[in-house]
């Protein structure tokens, strides 16, 4: 940790967005602190509305913070001019999205070009970094292609690809699986964690994915914007859910607990145990 | 080379593109044509710049050829013609005047010249003067009339046979008939009246001097230097036409650039949200604005191409059914439409601008 302190990519303090006034006031990131290093994977979770696109938003300099500071590879972006702020998004930042928001008027290649030449980058240069990012995503033979007739997941390795062309040293991804199938959610989450892996960068992910956990380095359990440290969070052996252990609905069987987010679950476990007895499993999340 | 991201927009609809160019197109071809229109009709009068003479003698008080009346008696243009640096006065007679074509009535300026006989050329008769009982017409008429060489018109008591198509002139509103000037003293009844003297200087004498010593000598007379008497013709014509065309011209731009900024401004909002992750990916401003003036720019330039291209089609077409349908492209008209695009352009790019400022970047997180 001591290590990651000098050299941290993202650090975060005392983050906070409010939106709204008055009565329709709503604190949707509440005092946050975060740091990220290089080589880390980390993943927020937290339920719906926890304020987990709010805080990656913030992060990645697309929105104020009401107050905080957020400093991004060494540079405070907390109130630099949008003209400023646009540099550091531009070479400091990779965005990868739910809905991969590919630019569909433009082939594949062209996609992950353009986002060269507003760096700045034109030419065979371009046209020769968005190939070989694309061949490493494994889309060499799609190069061509109209960008809106790809699978979900080729999207969303041509998205990686464009995310990556400005060798940014932070990635962020909102819900990177959710738009995709179980095969190529975990082919996304592996490919992430590969890229916090190599080079001299991190990836924060958000998501609702229990799959992702096992790829994380660090977990964030994210509620009503604040983290929470629940020490435990346990997996609903029937329908997959991460439900902190205190609140969960508790049951004994074979001499094991299992835990469930709704009383529907436990129910349905009670039914048919044998089905579901794999599915339980604990682990630890902190901040 | 960059990606050609606007033209890729622009294109990924081809039909909506077509319909937008073909909406400029219109627009410019609308333009082309009026102004053409204008040239082409602002070029009546030009017979008196052809013709030989230098200077116009008329009545004083005569405004134009066209609309008011000159009557002058011969004899007051006899001693112009002893005057220093004159070579010839040759009286005129010329009054519009409706004829019989074989069965309709047609409005035409006869215009009957009394060129002295040493000065009269093969050139001159040619062109301008018919031997008795015979007229020449140009082309227009003879497509408005259907009457060609050969065939007799009545200009009042006269039966007069034509005699010679001149190609066409310029001449839109009247076309001029040439008349033999003892048929036209008939036809006229004027006796020793005439309404012009047309004056063909000596080689290097000075039109203003000799048209001062002209007014000096005989004051009831007044001169006109020959482009002085067609212009006021065109003067007449600006001032009737201008108001219509300025406003054919705005109603034009206006169309033009209505299309160029609403395709522009549906293709923005339905592209909001990839312009709000080009943003989000650290697209400045100005490169965002450059994508929608290109997308403009290509717009425009294509219905420039066209919309010029289908002008001169159409007045090609066009003169083909309708005599009078003269038109005259000018370059510096396409010159000044090729920068109105430009500005329409700049217009129309004005509110997919604002709208690209207004995206919050933040929305590409949102689903
Ligand atoms: N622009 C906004 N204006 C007002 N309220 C907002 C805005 N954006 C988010 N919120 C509110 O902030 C809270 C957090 O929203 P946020 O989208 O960050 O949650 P989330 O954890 O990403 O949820 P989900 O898992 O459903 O994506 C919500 O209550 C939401 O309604
Ligand atoms: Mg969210």
């Amino acid at each position: 940790m001591n290590d990651c302190e000098q050299r941290h990519i993202l650090r975060a303090t005392a983050l906070t967005k409010v939106f709204g006034e008055g009565e329709s006031q709503v604190r949707a990131v509440d005092g946050v602190d975060l740091q990220v290093c290089p080589g880390e994977m980390l993943l927020i979770m937290g339920p719906s509305g926890s304020g987990k696109t709010t805080l990656l938003t913030m992060l990645g300099g697309l929105l104020r913070p009401t107050s905080g500071t957020i400093e991004v590879d060494g540079v405070d972006i907390t109130a630099l001019k949008e003209s400023r702020l646009t540099p550091v998004r531009r070479k400091s930042v990779g965005f990868i999205f739910q809905s991969f928001n590919l630019w569909e008027s433009l082939s594949v290649q062209e996609n992950v070009e353009l986002a060269l030449n507003m760096a700045g980058v034109g030419g065979r240069a371009a046209s020769g970094r968005a190939r070989t990012l694309l061949e490493q995503q494994g889309l060499g033979r799609r190069l061509q292609f109209s960008s809106r007739n790809l699978s979900g997941g080729e999207k969303q390795r041509v998205s990686i690809a464009r995310a990556l062309a400005n060798e940014p040293r932070l990635l962020l991804a909102d819900e990177p699986t959710a738009n995709l199938d179980s095969k190529h959610g975990r082919e996304v989450m592996h490919l992430l964690r590969d890229l916090s892996r190599s080079g001299d960068r991190a990836v924060i992910a958000v998501s609702h994915d229990q799959r992702i956990r096992e790829v994380a380095d660090r977990v964030l359990w994210l509620e009503d914007g604040r983290i929470k440290d629940i020490g435990q969070l346990v997996r609903d052996p029937v329908c997959g859910a991460s439900v902190e252990m205190d609140n969960a609905i508790k049951l004994e069987h074979e001499g094991r607990t299992y835990y469930f987010c709704s009383r529907g679950c436990s129910w349905e476990f009670q039914q048919s145990p044998e089905r579901f007895k794999a599915g339980a499993a604990t682990s630890s999340v902190t901040a | 080379m960059t990606v050609p991201l606007a033209r890729r927009n622009l294109f990924a609809e081809k039909g909506r593109f077509a319909i937008s160019v073909a909406g400029v197109a219109f627009a410019v071809l609308l333009i082309l044509i009026v102004l053409a229109l204008y040239r082409g009709f602002n070029r009546t009068g030009q017979t008196f710049r052809d013709l030989p003479g230098e200077l116009w003698v008329v009545q004083r008080g005569t405004s134009d050829p066209f609309h008011s009346i000159s009557l002058v008696e011969r004899e007051r243009l006899d001693p112009v013609a002893s005057m220093p640096g004159v070579q010839a006065v040759v009286p005129v007679l010329a009054r519009s005047m409706n004829f019989d074509a074989g069965g309709t009535e047609v409005s035409a300026r006869l215009m009957a010249l009394d060129v002295p006989a040493d000065v009269v050329s093969d050139e001159l008769r040619e062109r301008y003067l018919p031997p008795e009982g015979a007229v020449i017409i140009d082309d227009t008429l003879r497509r408005k009339t259907g009457l060609t060489t050969g065939d007799t018109a009545q200009f009042g008591t006269e039966s007069l046979k034509i005699e010679r198509v001149r190609p066409r002139s310029p001449e839109v509103l009247f076309q001029f008939v040439f008349v033999n000037f003892a048929d036209a003293r008939r036809i006229f009844g004027v006796g020793d009246v005439v309404m012009y003297g047309m004056v063909i200087l000596e080689p290097g004498a000075d039109a203003q001097t000799v048209a001062g010593a002209i007014t000096d000598r005989d004051p009831a007379l007044q001169v006109y230097t020959k482009e002085a008497f067609a212009a006021s013709i065109a003067k007449e014509m600006d001032e009737t036409f201008l108001p219509v065309i300025s406003i054919l011209v705005a109603i034009g731009f206006i169309v033009g650039a209505a299309v160029v900024g609403l395709t522009i401004y549906t293709a923005t909002i339905e592209r909001t949200r990839e312009f709000g992750v080009m943003k989000a990916v650290g697209g400045s401003g100005g490169y965002l604005y450059r994508i929608v003036l290109s997308q403009a720019a290509i717009l425009t330039g294509a219905g420039f191409v066209v919309g010029a291209v289908g002008a001169w089609g159409v007045a090609r077409l066009a003169i083909e059914a309708v005599p009078e349908f003269a038109t005259e492209f000018q370059l510096t008209d396409l010159a000044g439409v090729f920068v109105a695009a430009i500005l329409m352009a700049v217009l129309a790019s004005f509110m997919p601008v604002r709208r690209i400022n207004s995206i919050d970047p933040a929305i590409v997180f949102r689903a």
